[in-house]
């Protein structure tokens, strides 16, 4: 029992220190108000003698909700990071569907080239996408030079370069995943479909679909979350209107040094993400209990 | 042979000119270059439960396959009802098939998986449920139709998977060892309803077994497939009494085979020296054979007798010691030793509650035949 507790407790421990500690902190500064001290915010515990005063300050998120820029920015971060989610998982289903009915040593062969790029630092491999995007740049040359177009096309600092940039980076996320899930996938149950008079269409949409789905919202889940917060892609790939949440607290904090905006904005943005992902869940879980 | 001659309607194969309604000619499926079906050619009959009965890797359930289309033939080629299966994929065929796993759809209801079929064809939902449920009280499963798979037993699982397969209504059902995965009493009783269902619908059934008695059960013909050949295809009584080699006459049934040289061939017996049973064993029927041609005699171990006096009037006659007595309730089954060392199995009826005069262990015990009980093989 007590070997239990213990190997439960340093995940636990771990959590604990690391993310619910760190968030009290944020959350902490989130209701306190800039000042020009260091740390740049007013403690929100005034002590007199032994007297302590309470400050909370919800000013920061009244400001959020006046201004326009992040509820523009939270809404554009969502859009980019769905649509990024639904192009990965239309791109990676079938990747994903061929990797699993591959016979094994190619199918390893094939994960290990999904899985390749990570070797490579992502900073990389992003920066890289700007020497092919960018007007001198290897597609535009070539296809100026095929005759295919006469002006160089505007790729980079565009939304589509994010969009081209997360779904690029994220695409093994959504792979793996549902890899996992069609490799379990019984093809006798394929066979019943078809001997039934399915048609591979009919198959898939009846049979296919339906039992991935547990991989499918896996996949969607990992690409649809770190591409809402993400930083380095629309910095490096994105245009000044590119406007998304991770940007606008890189910007609070490190130019503006307003923390208690900055985390009053990381604040809402976790709530932002922890409510849908727990109402999924309990979705999930009572289709599972049915 | 002691094959009867008649022809009766219900059997089509005795008739030389009845039309088949499964044609298979010169069917081979190689995999990798290793034949899994060996040139196989098989006529079944309209409204037939054929059996195909063989070892794991003897081919039947790829066969079996390509009859439902999963498989494509390396050479060959199979007519169901005058239309040549050439490239026609599953989805087409008048085939259904019940899978050795079932493959019912985890995520669908009983009803649903049923249905399933129903509605691929286009048909409407208020007919398909009505079709459903139809369907449900034959295998009498009506209770069931909103569970899902994993709510069910394994024989309620068979149940709807036959169910499944059957709700198409189709010319041919194809099913891969459709017993295999019930206990022994549930698989017993299933067998006869199997029949029953076969009668009632009229569909030609060919299944796929590996248990020589679910064959002899079940089946209106077997064949006996080997290494990606048929070796045998009869009525069970004939595969049973008349094996056409040593490998069926094993497979069917257990047997004692004694390797022989032919010394007589008379028109109307003849006579094998056996080294296994230290004599020479004689054959109350015509063989064709030529002399010193190795022979096998072949004796089932219920057509063996068991007595203390050597038995008068009795051609062979081997005496034996009682290595070990097995009782198995309906039957005891005695191991016997040779003095050459070839070792032999008998088996009696248990017709008696209790028997004092019962062989037992270490006797010395004299073990006949009738001339006729034993059949001669060639190979």
């Amino acid at each position: 029992m007590s070997g239990r507790w213990l190997v439960i407790a340093v995940p636990f421990v771990w959590l604990l220190v690391f993310f619910l500690v760190p968030f009290l902190v944020v959350a902490k500064i989130s209701v306190s108000d800039a000042a020009i001290a260091m740390p740049p915010y007013t403690p929100i515990l005034d002590w007199e003698g032994l007297r302590a005063t309470l400050t909370l300050s919800f000013g920061n998120y009244a400001y959020l909700w006046e201004d326009a820029l992040y509820a523009t920015a939270y809404w554009f971060s969502l859009k980019v990071a769905f649509v990024s989610a639904a192009v990965a998982l239309v791109i990676g289903y079938p990747m994903a569907y061929f990797i699993a009915r591959s016979p094994e040593p190619k199918r390893t062969l094939y994960l290990t080239l999904v899985i390749l790029p990570f070797w490579t630092s992502f900073l990389l491999r992003v920066y890289a996408w700007q020497g092919f995007l960018r007007s001198n740049g290897v597609i535009n040359n070539f296809l100026l030079w095929t005759g295919v177009i006469d002006q160089p096309l505007v790729m980079l600092q565009t939304d589509f370069a994010v969009y081209l940039g997360i779904v690029y980076t994220y695409l093994p996320f959504m792979i793996l995943p549902l890899y996992a899930n069609l490799a379990k996938l019984d093809e006798s149950l394929l066979e019943a479909s078809a001997d039934l008079g399915g048609r591979p269409l009919a198959t898939f949409f009846h049979v296919t679909l339906p039992l991935s789905a547990p991989g499918v919202i896996a996949g969607f889940m990992l690409v649809f979350v770190p591409a809402i917060g993400e930083f380095v892609i629309p910095e490096l790939l994105g245009g000044p209107g590119t406007l998304m949440i991770g940007k606008v607290l890189w910007n609070e904090f490190f130019q503006n040094r307003d923390w208690p905006v900055a985390s009053a904005v990381a604040t809402v943005m976790l709530l932002v993400l922890v409510v849908p992902i727990m109402l999924l869940r309990l979705a999930q879980a009572r289709a599972e209990a049915e | 042979m002691a094959l009867s001659e008649t022809v009766s309607p219900a059997r089509p194969w005795a008739d030389g000119a009845a039309e088949p309604f499964v044609r298979i000619e010169k069917l081979t499926k190689r995999f990798a270059g290793f034949p899994a079906v060996d040139d196989v050619s098989l006529d079944i009959f309209r409204g037939e439960l054929f059996c195909l009965l063989g070892g794991s890797g003897c081919g039947k359930s790829t066969l079996l396959r390509m009859l439902a289309g999963f498989e494509q033939p390396s050479a060959g080629r199979i007519e169901i009802d005058g239309q040549d299966m050439a490239g026609i994929p599953p989805y087409e065929r008048p085939t259904n098939m019940m899978f050795q796993s079932y493959a019912l759809f985890p995520h669908m209801s009983v009803e649903k998986n049923v249905a399933y079929g129903l509605r691929r064809e286009g048909m409407g939902r208020a007919e398909a449920m009505e079709r459903v449920g139809e369907m449900l009280r034959m295998v009498q499963l009506e209770g069931f139709a909103g569970r899902k798979p994993h709510q069910l037993s394994g024989g309620q699982r068979q149940r709807v998977a036959l169910a499944r397969s059957l709700v198409k209504r189709p010319k041919l059902l194809l099913l891969d060892e459709p017993l295999g995965a019930l206990d022994k009493k549930l698989r017993e009783e299933t067998q006869f309803e199997l029949i029953g269902l076969q009668e009632s619908l009229g569909v030609t059934f060919v299944i796929v077994t590996h248990d020589q008695e679910e064959a002899m059960t079940l089946s209106s013909r077997i064949g006996v497939m080997d290494a990606g050949r048929i070796v045998q295809v009869g009525e069970p009584p004939q595969v049973y009494e008349h094996p056409s080699t040593r490998f069926v006459a094993d497979f069917v049934g257990s047997v004692n085979l004694f390797e022989g040289r032919v010394v007589e061939d008379a028109p109307e017996h003849i006579r094998l020296a056996s080294a296994e049973a230290g004599a020479t064993l004689y054959v109350g029927h015509g063989v064709s054979c030529v002399p010193n041609q190795t022979m096998w005699l072949a004796v089932r171990p219920e057509k063996l007798r068991l007595t203390r006096d050597r038995p008068a009037g009795r051609e062979n006659a081997l005496l034996a010691e009682v290595e070990e007595v097995a009782y198995m309730g309906n039957l005891s089954v005695f191991q016997l030793r040779l003095p050459t060392g070839k070792r032999l199995r008998a088996s009696r009826a248990n017709v008696a509650r209790v028997d004092a005069e019962a062989i037992s262990w270490d006797e010395e015990v004299w073990v006949s035949w009738e001339d006729t009980a034993a059949v001669v093989l060639a190979q």
